[in-house]
């Protein structure tokens, strides 16, 4: 499907189209027809978009917008989101994170990601502040300079930019950030102390959310917790619960009305507890913790396996990417297996195996342990976890051996 | 590489020791890791490296070190030390 053109009345625009001709977005935006912001180069074919689109009822063909989410599944999912409900949602946020002395924003992150949709272009759309574009990390000359230009700037990242950031700007610093976002990934509660050397005057904020809320669910200040695992408390109006198996719900008044997914439509009611896909439970002083994502706890010889709470012991030794894929052994039991990037000396690899042997028990250490130059990752700049296996540099460093 | 060195790297490896913690002298219960995954992983690594299958009896009966080299040593393999 090319840009502009129609299904159902949906006015589609890809990203490449808002680089160039910047106003696109917020023409549509005043326009009445419900419209799709989309990454440049859409993994998904013009038929399995325009089927989609034909789905959307009519009630949602005007003064809403659409975006695309790619769950750590891979399979595609359309939100269908309300224009007045993010519009509300970006004036909580804005008094949630002291939003006022910020002049401006620095995108390094697609604008089809809904986290830099929201928190950033409408943000800046209706608080009237300057919004910068930048190709992120794709073009890091060009960004730093960016950054040294900033006043007063506000810049949302995902925690896995982490490692480009001090690759490229270890040493270097950029006073004019004063706030900093983390989202859509974990935390890197421990990186706190390379984050405030590079923006020392930036406060910095761990914010959580999912697409289906569009996006944000709780905020909190890095320094009001020391566990990446707290993910604050909600945002007025926002209610959490855990589920009765663990899953952590949300109801908010800022959530997403629907989504297409699997050939198929599907209202959110205002009543509905809507599943983050995530496990959680409520901590101390109104906090969040998050226990993991449902797919990342299992049971694997009758022990509760968590691979969040190994993928932050293994970043206490590990500064690189890691990430995981889920293994049948051949015992038939549930496993996972480490995916580290880039290539690491022997002697890192000892460090790894050492860390696992002194916080968990063998059932908790994973099949194997490989490593990649480079994980590879989804347009949404998440891990494809899909495709790790598939890579062809793929080197085997460690091994149950079972 | 010896048949000794080869045995000692397995282990090492299976049950994530330094080279300081290891001796041919280790038993089971001096090696926290040397649980009974850790049987079934030296097994496979045992059968991979030196072409051995312990019998179920056999796996179940080493409690150490010098138990697999006795094993395989009955099978010809030999460990006496260069």
């Amino acid at each position: 499907m090319q840009s502009n053109s129609k299904a159902n009345d949906v006015v589609v625009i890809r990203e490449s189209e808002i680089r160039s001709n910047f106003r696109a977005l917020d023409i549509r935006w005043r326009s009445a027809e419900t419209f799709a912001i989309l990454p440049s180069n859409l993994p998904l074919s013009d038929e399995w978009l325009d089927a989609a689109l034909q789905l959307l009822p009519q009630a949602f063909c005007t003064k809403h917008f659409l975006l695309l989410t790619s769950g750590s599944t891979g399979q595609p999912k359309i939100i269908v989101a309300s224009r007045e409900r993010a519009e509300h949602l970006v004036e909580v946020i804005h008094r949630a994170q002291d939003g006022e002395a910020t002049k401006e924003t620095i995108c390094c992150l697609p604008l089809s990601y809904s986290y830099s949709f929201v928190n950033q272009w409408l943000w800046s759309r209706i608080l009237g502040r300057r919004i910068i574009l930048t190709d992120g990390f794709m073009r890091p000359n060009e960004l730093k300079v960016t950054l040294d230009a900033a006043h007063d700037a506000m810049i949302c990242m995902v925690g896995a930019q982490v490692s480009l950031l001090r690759s490229f700007f270890g040493g270097r610093t950029f006073p004019g950030i004063i706030r900093l976002h983390f989202a859509g990934g974990r935390f890197p509660q421990e990186q706190l102390g390379p984050l405030k050397q590079i923006f020392p005057n930036a406060t910095i904020f761990n914010n959580y959310g999912c697409a289906e809320a569009m996006p944000r669910l709780t905020i909190r200040l890095a320094e009001d917790a020391d566990v990446a695992a707290n993910i604050g408390r909600p945002l007025a109006g926002v209610e959490l619960k855990s589920g009765i198996e663990g899953q952590l719900l949300f109801r908010s008044p800022f959530r997403a009305v629907g989504f297409i997914e699997n050939s198929s439509f599907r209202a959110i009611d205002d009543n509905d507890w809507v599943d983050t896909g995530d496990l959680g439970c409520a901590g101390d002083n109104g906090m969040w913790i998050l226990l993991g994502r449902r797919s990342e706890v299992f049971k694997r010889f009758g022990e509760k396996i968590s691979l969040p709470a190994i993928d932050a012991a293994l970043k206490r030794v590990w500064c690189g990417e890691l990430a995981f894929y889920r293994e049948t052994d051949s015992m038939g039991e549930n496993g996972h297996v480490v995916v580290i990037a880039p290539h690491p000396e022997e002697r890192q690899v000892k460090a790894i195996l050492m860390e696992l042997r002194r916080d968990f028990s063998r059932p908790h250490w994973p099949l194997r342990v490989e490593s990649l130059q480079r994980l590879p990752r989804l347009p949404s700049n998440k891990v494809d976890t899909g495709a790790l296996k598939e890579q062809k540099d793929l080197i085997v460093r460690w091994s149950q051996r079972y | 590489m010896s048949n000794r060195e080869k045995l000692r790297d397995l282990l090492l490896e299976v049950l994530l020791l330094s080279d300081e913690e290891f001796s041919f002298d280790l038993n089971r219960e001096q090696v926290e890791t040397w649980d009974s995954l850790a049987v079934v992983a030296i097994a496979a690594g045992v059968d991979e490296t030196f072409g051995y299958h312990f019998t179920p009896d056999e796996a179940v009966g080493i409690t150490g070190v010098n138990d697999i080299i006795r094993v395989l040593e009955r099978e010809g393999i030999s460990f006496a030390e260069a």
